[in-house]
């Protein structure tokens, strides 16, 4: 057994944090007070290769496994969770669903772009009725003559608006349930494809997200991902890796604020003495160390499983709902150390705890996670 | 025209260093490219990218761990590296010899090195690397371009700036303001390992300077508290900063 990361995805990790250090940092805190979408470090992601880590060299990516995509995120999402939500998304759910399931006529069509950060890809799943029940959804599309007409309202979509790709699921058979779910990817500028405004968000200002409505929007046949009916499907199928990326970035906030506390507790003196000798404060950094790494091992192990081909759908959700909720009990903590001086603006720490409340809700909340673990723990005991 | 870029593994700025008996344990350290050859290996890349430049050779002279910075130099964009692979510390007059041996070896005509090395901050590798190999020395450069086959530079004197030019070859010694070093992206990380890297171990060369010790510079709070009331401590305060520290 072997606890270390492999040398080189270490010159890879080294690379992106003094990049994250140098470039994303410092702006973390001003897109927390006036909201912008971060294109311009977004571009430099893109040259850095952040955004198209796990699609192949051949097609402009990086073509590194999931152990690397979570050790280079959780740099990413220390200096800002925003960009890593942002990353997060385009390089899982359009481009490794275009790499799995993509014609090659699709792939060669925007894989380069995609991968290269020229364009982004964002992910429309969520309707304001349907959230985790992905199965429930009300968007509808039709065939028509050489493809199909798509109705209805997506919520939550990260970089609605601004992204250039956008991989819808809509139901092309509305009594199928879940196989009755399709997967199209729209092009920004598509008549009829319609954002809303940006949402007002307690954190993750950075990473905008909007509604996105489609109003009878003409959808060619040859944008169809996969097989009428294999979207669902698809989409879970690419969930894993999903979920493994925000379980990373999870842990990039929660180590974030565990340094922040861990300095500051070393530096701040009460009494006579740094408050990290007081035993109530010392507690509180050991616990905070423990659990983050506790959350490390299970998300890189997760990883490891899907790198090497293994079903790891209950080490996945484990990684996943330990991570988040790990990273809300370390910037909670964290901004206890912090004291007033936490609850403070003029520090980071509050803004890692909003930015990481989100981790266990979205990509499937902790409760949903409890249940696919249940679930799968159930059908081992079974066997 | 073939550019070599002089690169040095030094510790990190934040590695946490202890010494030990004679020497300093760099044990634990962090290892990093030296921020003062980036410049150089910057000013190479940028050379080649303006067709100035045929090939860019990375050239390291340390232990083996000292490889990482040439992968680094490579993923910035020079060609091929080599180590001149010793586990001796040589002072720089020392380390010069092989040195120029090998910018002569790789027939390399223009040669980047830190204005000083970040670890023992010694500024002479540059002005011993020139006068080895015979060529005229530029230093602490903070301009720099190519007519034809003349360097045109601009380099920091004491009381300014002075600008200079000089035929092929030249040894430049680089320093913050001559360029903004680009960092590795992950594709050229990535590139970087197939890219030739050659070691050869060196032998039979002596330091000329032995060290004898190795402190660590210690940090200690010299804050002094003025005690009694508000007028006798600031007419107190008043007094040091006159008679002590010779301020007022």
């Amino acid at each position: 057994m072997d606890f270390a990361l492999p040398d080189d995805l270490v010159t890879l990790q080294r690379a992106v944090r003094e990049f994250a250090r140098r470039e994303i940092a410092p702006i973390a805190a001003e897109l927390d007070r006036e909201p912008r979408y971060p294109w311009t470090t977004l571009r430099k992601m893109g040259e850095m290769g952040l955004l198209g880590i796990l699609t192949p060299e051949t097609h402009g990516g990086l073509g590194l496994g999931h152990l690397a995509y979570a050790v280079l995120l959780e740099e990413v999402a220390a200096a800002d969770a925003s960009h890593a939500t942002i990353a997060s998304v385009t390089n899982g759910m359009p481009q490794a669903l275009l790499v799995a399931y993509g014609s090659d006529a699709q792939r060669l069509r925007w894989l380069p772009r995609l991968a290269s950060g020229a364009w982004i890809g964002a992910f429309c799943l969520s309707e304001p009725h349907a959230g985790s029940d992905a199965a429930a959804l009300r968007t509808r599309a039709r065939r028509v003559e050489g493809g199909y007409r798509l109705d209805g309202t997506k919520a939550w979509v990260t970089s609605g608006g601004e992204a250039q790709l956008y991989l819808v699921l809509a139901k092309t058979d509305v009594d199928a349930g879940a196989r009755g779910v399709s997967a199209f990817l729209l092009e920004k500028g598509t008549p009829g494809l319609e954002f809303g405004a940006p949402e007002r968000k307690m954190g993750q200002h950075a990473a905008v997200a909007t509604a996105v409505r489609l109003d009878d929007v003409f959808v060619p046949e040859e944008q169809r991902l996969g097989a009428e009916g294999e979207g669902f499907v698809m989409a879970m199928s690419a969930l894993d890796g999903g979920r493994v990326g925000i379980a990373a970035q999870a842990l990039g906030i929660a180590q974030a604020a565990f340094e922040a506390a861990t300095r500051y507790a070393a530096e701040r003196e009460a009494f006579g003495q740094p408050i990290r000798e007081f035993q109530g404060i010392g507690f509180k950094i050991a616990d905070m160390a423990t659990r983050i790494d506790a959350a490390r091992l299970l998300t890189h192990r997760a990883a490891w499983l899907m790198d090497r081909g293994f079903r790891a759908t209950k080490e996945v959700s484990m990684a996943k709902l330990t991570a988040s909720e790990t990273a809300n009990f370390v910037c909670d903590a964290a901004l206890q150390v912090f004291g007033g001086y936490g609850y403070s603006a003029d520090y980071a720490v509050e803004r890692y705890l909003r930015d990481a409340r989100v981790t266990t809700i979205y990509e499937g909340t902790s409760e949903i996670q409890r249940i696919v673990i249940a679930r799968q723990v159930h059908r081992e005991l079974g066997r | 025209m073939i550019i070599a870029t002089y690169v040095k593994h030094v510790p990190d700025a934040e590695a946490r260093l202890s010494a030990a008996g004679d020497r300093l344990d760099l044990g634990d350290a962090g290892f990093a490219l030296d921020g003062m050859d980036e410049y150089g290996v910057e000013q190479a890349v940028r050379l080649k990218e303006a067709g100035s430049a045929a090939e860019i050779v990375a050239l390291a002279l340390g232990p083996a761990r000292a490889d990482a910075a040439l992968r680094t130099a490579l993923a910035l964009g020079a060609d091929r590296a080599l180590l001149l692979e010793t586990d001796a510390d040589l002072d720089p007059l020392a380390q010069a010899g092989p040195l120029a041996a090998a910018v002569r070896a790789a027939g390399a005509e223009l040669v980047f090195v830190g204005g000083k090395q970040a670890d023992w901050d010694s500024a002479a590798l540059g002005p011993a690397l020139a006068e080895a190999l015979g060529w005229p020395l530029c230093d602490w450069t903070t301009e720099l371009r190519l007519e034809g086959r003349e360097v045109i530079a601009v380099h920091d004197v004491d009381d300014g700036s002075e600008g200079w030019r000089a035929p092929l070859p030249v040894v430049v010694t680089t320093q913050q303001g001559l360029n903004e070093p680009r960092y590795p992206t992950l594709p050229n990380i990535m590139k970087a390992k197939r890219k030739p890297l050659d070691r050869q171990p060196l032998e039979g060369v002596e330091a000329r300077v032995a060290t004898l010790s190795a402190t660590l510079p210690q940090r200690a709070r010299r804050g002094v508290r003025l005690e009694g009331d508000p007028v006798t401590a600031a007419t107190e305060l008043a007094r040091r900063l006159r008679d002590e520290a010779k301020v007022l």
